[in-house]
This record gives C-alpha cells, sequence and structure tokens, in this order.
C-alpha cells in the first residue's frame, strides 16, 4: 500500500492523462496516486479513464483551478 | 459575506450549471444549435482562424502597412471585410466572444488561475505549435472550426478530408508529445 505523488500542475492535455496511465502500469494492486493538475480538461478525462478502468476515484478541489485526483489501483 | 459564498459554493445547481463540465454530447448539441444561430444571423458558417488573419492585416494596417495587394486578400471579399473594420465584422465579435466567453466560464466556476510556465520546453513548442496551426489553417481555408466542423455540417466532403488529415496530424502529434514531454 503505497502512495504516490503525481505533479501534473502547469501541464495540458492530454500529458496528465498519459502520465496518469503510465504511473499506474508501474504500481501495484492498492497502491494509491495523487494526480495534481491545473488543467480542467484534465480534471473531466483522468477521472473518466480512471472509472472506466474501473479503479477506485476521488477528486479534491484543492483551490481555485487546482485539483487533485486520488485514484486507487483495485486490479 | 463569506459563508453566503461557501454556500453558493455547494448549492447543486450551481455545481451542475457552472462548475461541473457538460457531457460531451450537451457541447454537441449546444454547439450544434449555437452554430445555427450564427449562420442565420451573419449568413456564413462559423470560422475561427480566418479571423486571425484580419485581425493581423489590421494591426499590420494600423502600424502603416498595406495589404492591398496581398494575394491572400485580394478578392472583393476580402477587402470588403478589412474595409468595414474590426468592430464591423460578425467574426471579430465570434471570436471575441469566445475568448471572454471562456474566461466568464473559469470565473464563474472560481477555476481562475494564472498558471506557471514549467519549462522553456513548453514555449517553444506552444509557439511552433501556434505557427504552424496559424499557417496550415490559412493554407486548408479554415481550422478545425471552419473547415472540419462548418465543412462537414455543410454537406462538404473537403470536411471529411480534413477530418481524416485531422487524425494523421493528431497520431504523429501525439508521438510528437510523447517523444518530447514524457522523459
Amino acid at each position: 500500500m503505497k502512495e504516490f505523488t503525481l505533479d501534473c500542475m502547469g501541464e495540458a492535455c492530454p500529458l496528465p492523462l498519459m502520465k496518469t496511465e503510465k504511473q499506474m502500469e508501474k504500481m501495484e494492486v492498492g497502491d494509491v496516486v495523487i494526480v495534481q493538475i491545473d488543467h480542467s480538461c484534465a480534471m473531466k478525462n483522468v477521472p473518466e479513464w480512471a472509472r472506466n478502468q474501473g479503479y477506485n476515484v476521488e477528486i479534491d478541489e484543492v483551490d481555485d483551478g487546482e485539483w487533485e485526483v486520488i485514484i486507487e489501483k483495485t486490479k | 459575506m463569506k459563508s453566503f459564498w461557501d454556500k453558493l459554493g455547494k448549492n447543486e445547481y450551481y455545481v451542475a450549471l457552472f462548475k461541473n463540465p457538460l457531457t460531451y454530447v450537451g457541447g454537441a448539441i449546444l454547439l450544434a444549435i449555437l452554430q445555427i444561430a450564427l449562420l442565420a444571423s451573419t449568413g456564413n458558417p462559423w470560422g475561427v482562424s480566418g479571423t486571425f488573419a484580419n485581425w493581423g492585416a489590421w494591426i499590420y494596417e494600423a502600424l502603416g502597412g498595406s495589404v492591398d495587394k496581398w494575394f491572400y486578400f485580394s478578392s472583393e471579399g476580402a477587402q470588403n471585410t478589412l474595409n468595414n473594420g474590426f468592430l464591423n465584422d460578425p467574426g471579430t465579435m465570434s471570436n471575441l466572444g469566445i475568448i471572454f466567453g471562456a474566461l466568464l466560464s473559469a470565473l464563474l466556476a472560481s477555476q481562475f488561475k494564472f498558471k506557471k510556465i514549467k519549462a522553456m520546453r513548453q514555449v517553444v513548442a506552444a509557439v511552433l505549435g501556434g505557427l504552424l496551426m496559424g499557417y496550415g489553417a490559412r493554407m486548408a481555408f479554415g481550422c478545425n472550426i471552419g473547415a472540419f466542423f462548418s465543412g462537414i455540417i455543410s454537406l462538404s466532403l473537403s470536411g471529411w478530408v480534413f477530418g481524416a488529415s485531422l487524425l494523421i496530424g493528431a497520431f504523429i502529434g501525439g508521438k510528437l508529445l510523447t517523444r518530447f514531454f514524457m522523459g
């Protein structure tokens, strides 16, 4: 059960999604990644992709235009 | 006052209308309706990049230059648009509408933010990408709006050709993105 942080601040789509996909590949089942984003379209496509994969997803709006997408690798 | 804003921020109608992104289908329906309104009110299908070329011409003329002899602006229609001026051009209005509309939607969602530039690489890519897009859009007489979106809804074959080329371009762009930004 490890926790990773993926800093995607200042990065435009589709980079946050591509980096998240790559990060999830490296992780074990049960690990959690916190993806930090400030690009509103990543706030849509990152959680959407993760939910389609069947992972647990939570979105936290940490500041104006800044989010943390918390993804748990469930399988 | 602060509690009012806190409460508003949690109001379900506010969140649904201003905060959460539209679904793709919702966005598509709005685009379809609004482009009909634009066509009906201005007589032209929606376009974006052509207007930027006119903005360039107006800026050049404001600085004392002249585009009268330029082939690109040689048609009567182009000359009329330029002579009517910046504020009388429907394209100018719709482009300003996009810019201020985007600003308004970010402000209403309380998501406005000055983003930091992470790497010089981003600046180079943005400038190069912008130049290529602008040049390509003018060579093709339209961008993904004027040539693709408006082309296809006008039942023009060129819109589909543009769409197929977009896919090829996006594929190559995706490879370049992986190569230069996924280190």
